[in-house]
């Protein structure tokens, strides 16, 4: 604690990590990624498995970005530009898996059988 | 305000500020460095959009394709995509420590995490780099170079282009004596019947055969050794109907070999699409027949026909022992049994779809693999030199709690590299 008021005294730039917070943050990371390994050992079904590995990785990431990162005690403004940029990349991810489903099945062009022609009237040409 | 600029200018040149790192154009270092930290802020909300793109190609795969995944992810070992997880938060606890170094003004500290940062970035890439070696190696590529020599069991597959090394895939002809040396089939487990998969025997290659069809347009000598040695790359399997083996029937010369359960990628009619599309290829359908040659060009064929020493005929009768025997051994003489030495049971059900050939369109695995372990780790290499410069730097003695910036930024960066591999390394080895 007497770190922590030193730093403060100090004026410093940014906010200085303690040692403790650093290292708690690295073994919680180490030991999450053991027990992500280890879930998949376990059967709980693909859905199930798949949630529980990406449950733990979102963890591991927010640890990341909260201590590692100091986004906790950084400015509102920083954290409210990388959060937007996951709101895009989710808006990616989620827009692609509502249509997805429409899709043609995967064709993956093959000069010896090519696709059936096109069910329809010609289009009208001009 | 006005005054107030000037007035610190003024300070500036005077280098009151104790570093010569501030620059003139800010107000001082509280300002410098928070627009450093807001410009690497913006990067870092950019690459999390760049790498979307990747992850949303991953997503619809996935989705569409999840018999792929399944099978293709056995192609990538845990323990070094563990090894290299824990390499990279543990050069994440570093990097931030280095920020603290800096911050503290601890010189020696900070040079220590920075080494400390860079070779786990070089064992990151080391391991990356013998991982990927291997894949080369065994033609485990991306796109067109999708020709895999293995499967995730490590069963051997027939390639394309059969150029895998340390292969037994290729049937090493004999010109003088017009026979085969060795070939591809020489030893294999086999299932003795499509009917019963599972019911296997040793299999060895009795006898290969050519046939040799008129070379109508033969010009020169040499000109037919070069095509021989073309045609010894190229691999066809052309597999007739099957033949089945009749009750009672002694077929002890002429007992078709059925091949492995896992038909190799090269002969589509082998398998029914539907069922490769879902993994569960594989009945098998017929003897060893295998043609050489690009035929449609040359117009002739080579044919090689190699047919098996099955251990003893198989009757519907042995066959119904086996099945009531329910995978027992101890088959009594005289009974008709084929020594089978081998019963296929559940878990053997399990691996043997890791055994198989890959689903349609397996290579799009790879290719998502490399697309995204290839970009993260140009960005681990671009960390590297970041860090190599961060640490001339340090040991010049540049950073002080005035200036820290680069260490802070280079260090938030290396945390978002961090966090992709957080995120690739369930999605891409530990799908279950």
């Amino acid at each position: 604690m007497a770190d922590h008021a030193h730093d403060h005294d100090d004026h410093e730039l940014a906010h200085v990590a303690t040692l403790k917070t650093l290292l708690a943050t690295g073994t919680t990371l180490l030991l999450l990624t053991l027990l992500t390994v280890a879930a998949t050992k376990v059967d709980f079904g693909t859905n199930i498995n798949l949630a529980v590995a990406l449950v733990i990785a979102v963890v591991k990431a927010t640890l990341v970005v909260l201590f590692f990162m100091h986004l906790r005690y950084d400015r509102l403004f920083h954290s409210v530009v990388f959060v937007s940029a996951l709101l895009a990349a989710s808006l990616f991810v989620g827009f692609t898996l509502m249509d997805s489903s429409q899709y043609q099945d995967t064709n993956i062009w093959n000069p010896s059988t090519p696709p059936a022609a096109p069910v329809g009237p010609r289009p009208v040409n001009g | 305000m006005t005054t107030a600029h000037e007035e610190h200018g003024v300070e500036h040149d005077l280098g009151h500020h104790g570093s010569p790192f501030v620059q003139h154009h800010y107000d001082d270092a509280q300002h410098q460095f928070d627009s450093g930290k807001f410009g690497i802020w913006l990067f870092l909300a950019q690459e999390v959009l760049f790498f979307s793109a990747l992850f949303v190609q991953y997503v619809l795969y996935r989705v569409h394709h999840s018999e792929i995944f399944n099978y293709a992810h056995k192609w990538l070992d845990v323990k070094f995509g563990a090894t290299n997880t824990a390499v990279l938060i543990f050069s994440s606890l570093t990097a931030a420590w280095a920020v603290r170094c800096a911050q503290r003004n601890q010189r020696r500290g900070l040079i220590a995490c920075i080494v400390i940062t860079l070779l786990c970035a070089c064992t990151f890439l080391g391991i990356k780099y013998l991982e990927y070696s291997h894949k080369v190696h065994e033609h485990i590529l991306f796109g067109r170079y999708f020709d895999p020599c293995i499967s995730p069991g490590n069963a051997e597959l027939l390639t394309q282009n059969n150029e895998c090394p340390g292969t037994k895939s290729t049937i090493d002809w004999d010109y003088g004596s017009e026979k085969a040396k060795t070939g591809c089939f020489e030893e294999s487990k086999i299932d003795v019947d499509p009917n019963q998969p599972g019911v296997q025997a040793d299999c060895a290659v009795a006898e290969i055969t050519r046939e040799k069809k008129t070379i109508e347009d033969q010009k020169t000598h040499k000109e037919v050794e070069t095509w021989v040695e073309k045609s010894r790359r190229v691999i066809a399997a052309r597999c007739p109907e099957p033949h089945l083996p009749e009750a009672g029937v002694a077929e002890h010369e002429q007992f078709p070999c059925w091949r492995p359960a896992y038909q190799p990628v090269v002969c589509p009619d082998l398998t029914d699409a539907e069922a490769r599309r879902h993994g569960t290829a594989g009945r098998p359908q017929d003897g060893i027949l295998v043609e050489y040659g690009d035929s449609a060009e040359r117009g002739e064929d080579i044919v090689i026909d190699a047919t098996c020493k099955a251990p003893a005929p198989a009757t519907a009768q042995s066959i119904e022992l086996l099945a009531s025997n329910n995978g027992e051994h101890d088959l009594k003489e005289g009974q008709g049994a084929i020594h089978p030495i081998h019963i296929a049971t559940e878990e053997d059900e399990f691996e043997r779809a890791s055994l198989g050939p890959p689903p349609e369109h397996t290579g799009m695995f790879l290719t998502i693999y490399f697309a995204m372990t290839g970009l993260h780790g140009i960005h681990v290499l671009f960390g590297i030199f970041v860090f190599t410069w961060l640490l001339m730097r340090s040991i010049k003695g540049h950073f002080t709690p005035e200036y820290f910036g680069p260490v802070d930024y280079a260090a938030l960066y290396w945390h978002i590299v961090d966090i992709i591999w957080i995120f690739l390394f369930p999605l891409l080895y530990l799908i279950h």
